[in-house]
């Protein structure tokens, strides 16, 4: 544990292109460009479905069951299939990873308003978008971050596979560490990756009670 | 009466199945150092075959266990992602027989003491001393050697880099992710060359799929890739001359328990296979497996009918 530390604070392992640095901009670039792209098809969907208030527990059941697919078999297909090596695959995994929190979170947040709330704002005169944006939409937010919370841990966490696709992200230092008995690279690559998913929740935690504070507020 | 004497007969069944178990089970743990002429197959040993995740390891895996399957042997195999899962495996009794290559099982097993050599005798009497430290031991060496080697395109071969010393620093280099570690590998080519290619070193594969679309793409220039890879004469690429000789003997050699290889019998059959192994029939296999798609299972029987071994 403390190698791993000492890894980790070893300036000469943060640069060149197989330094901490290069691998933590890789990781952190794959797992924005996956959350941001997952997001853009989830979100709507499930916003949309929630809206309705229709098929709910279907659509639930079925992102439920897209969890059950092992990361690394959508890595591996990506790879057979001609999807060539490093980012396409990883990305691509990541956002099948991303997408089942992101879409229950919205879907449920939106689906499990209060029936009453709608009445009232229908009753004070508002149009149907109006009731989503105004209403529906705040009251959903605390799931729909706690959604995005679940899917930015879990791809922080499992971007670490890219390593096995020869894309350059912070599990390398796990896969080359473990194949030429470096342990002190090895575990100072688990804390990295630990590190960087504990920071990254948090601040999204931070993000989320800030852009809540109106919950709390009693008046 | 009637259910007390049911019960009787029921707890003896049980007692009597699990004797029963309890006796195969110590047939197939003890029985290896047994003189017994008896040739029933409980007598002997199962052989737990370890092979690392790549095509020529499955394939020699499948022709040793083929060879010893044909004699009545009970043979099972395990993939390993690497020979370091596999040692610890032989270690503790998982696995008991690998397909290995000399050089790079000794230097594993040395800690990259730098043992290893082009001379195959004096690296296979090292491996075996190394080997006897671990209650293993190894068969004869086959003539079959699938050393390391450095792999360029046509562009870059074209270009003037056609030996190992015409490599430079700025050469990104890929190749199996224990390269910095590998005596054949990047510490050779740093103490051999003087080249340290560490620094843009890509961790990819075993020879393998990564290596090679990476070499193809052009996100390396130079790939470690083995010596009877059929894809080398598939793409047109260019194997770099080793000019100063640090590609050791890595000839195919069996490795496994002491206990086995101490049956002249076991051993006879591994070296009868060995000795049909040439690098040329190994590259052969190696296409079928890697272009024509064929399973190693099929290849290696082939292999063993061919070479009447069977």
């Amino acid at each position: 544990m403390i190698d791993a530390l000492r890894f980790i604070v070893d300036s000469t392992n943060w640069s060149g292109p197989n330094g901490i640095a290069t691998r933590l901009g890789t990781h952190a670039w794959v797992s924005f460009t996956a959350i941001a792209a997952a997001s853009v098809i989830a979100v709507p969907v499930g916003v949309w479905l929630g809206h309705i208030r229709r098929g709910r527990v279907l659509a639930i059941s079925v992102a439920n069951l897209t969890r059950a697919i092992p990361s690394f078999a959508i890595l591996a297909f990506v790879v057979a299939a001609g999807g060539g090596i490093g980012f396409i695959p990883t990305w691509t995994a990541m956002v099948a990873l991303a997408i089942p929190p992101l879409f229950v979170g919205a879907l449920v947040g939106v689906a499990e308003v209060d029936d009453s709330v709608i009445d009232a704002a229908r009753g004070m005169g508002m149009r149907p978008l109006q009731i989503l944006t105004s209403a529906e939409l705040p009251l959903a937010m605390p799931l729909m971050m706690s959604g995005l919370r679940v899917a930015v841990g879990q791809v922080i966490a499992t971007a670490t596979l890219g390593a096995f696709v020869g894309y350059n992200t912070l599990g390398r230092f796990i896969t080359v560490g473990r194949a030429n008995r470096d342990n002190p690279m090895l575990y100072g690559g688990v804390v990295l990756i630990v590190a960087m998913a504990l920071i990254v929740d948090g601040a999204l935690r931070l993000v989320g009670r800030k852009s809540l504070r109106w919950r709390q507020d009693p008046s | 009466m009637m259910t007390h004497t049911r019960a009787l007969v029921r707890s003896a069944a049980v007692v009597g199945i699990a004797l029963a178990m309890l006796g195969l089970a110590s047939c197939g743990d003890d029985d290896d150092t047994s003189g017994s002429t008896d040739t029933g197959s409980t007598d002997l040993p199962a052989i737990k075959i370890a092979h690392q995740a790549f095509g020529e390891s499955e394939i020699l895996a499948h022709v040793y266990g083929g060879v010893l399957e044909a004699e009545g042997y009970d043979v099972s195999y395990q993939s390993f992602k690497d020979r370091a899962a596999i040692y610890t495996a032989l270690e503790s009794g998982d696995a008991n027989l690998v397909p290995d290559y000399a050089a790079s099982a000794l230097e594993f097993l040395n800690g990259n003491a730098g043992e290893a050599s082009p001379d195959v005798d004096a690296t296979v009497a090292a491996l075996e001393t190394q080997l006897a430290k671990k209650d293993l031991a190894a068969g004869a060496a086959s003539g079959a050697v699938d050393s390391n080697s450095l792999v360029v395109t046509k562009a870059t071969a074209e270009a003037g880099t056609t030996k190992i010393s015409d490599l430079t620093e700025d050469a990104i280099l890929g190749g199996p992710q224990d390269c910095p570690s590998n005596a054949g590998c990047i510490p050779a080519l740093k103490s051999t060359y003087g080249i340290d290619l560490s620094a843009k070193f890509v961790p990819l594969d075993l020879g393998g799929p990564l290596t090679k679309a990476a070499l193809e793409k052009g996100d390396i220039d130079v790939a470690v890739i083995f010596s009877t890879d059929s894809s080398i004469a598939d793409k047109g690429w260019t194997v770099l001359e080793d000019d100063k000789g640090i590609f050791n003997a890595d000839n195919v050699i069996p490795v496994g328990a002491a206990k086995l290889f101490s049956e002249a019998s076991f051993t006879a059959l591994l070296d009868g296979a060995s000795k049909a192994l040439t690098t040329e029939n190994l590259t052969e296999m190696n296409k079928r497996f890697d272009v024509d798609k064929e399973d190693a299972e099929v290849i290696a029987k082939d292999f063993i009918s061919e070479n009447d071994l069977g």
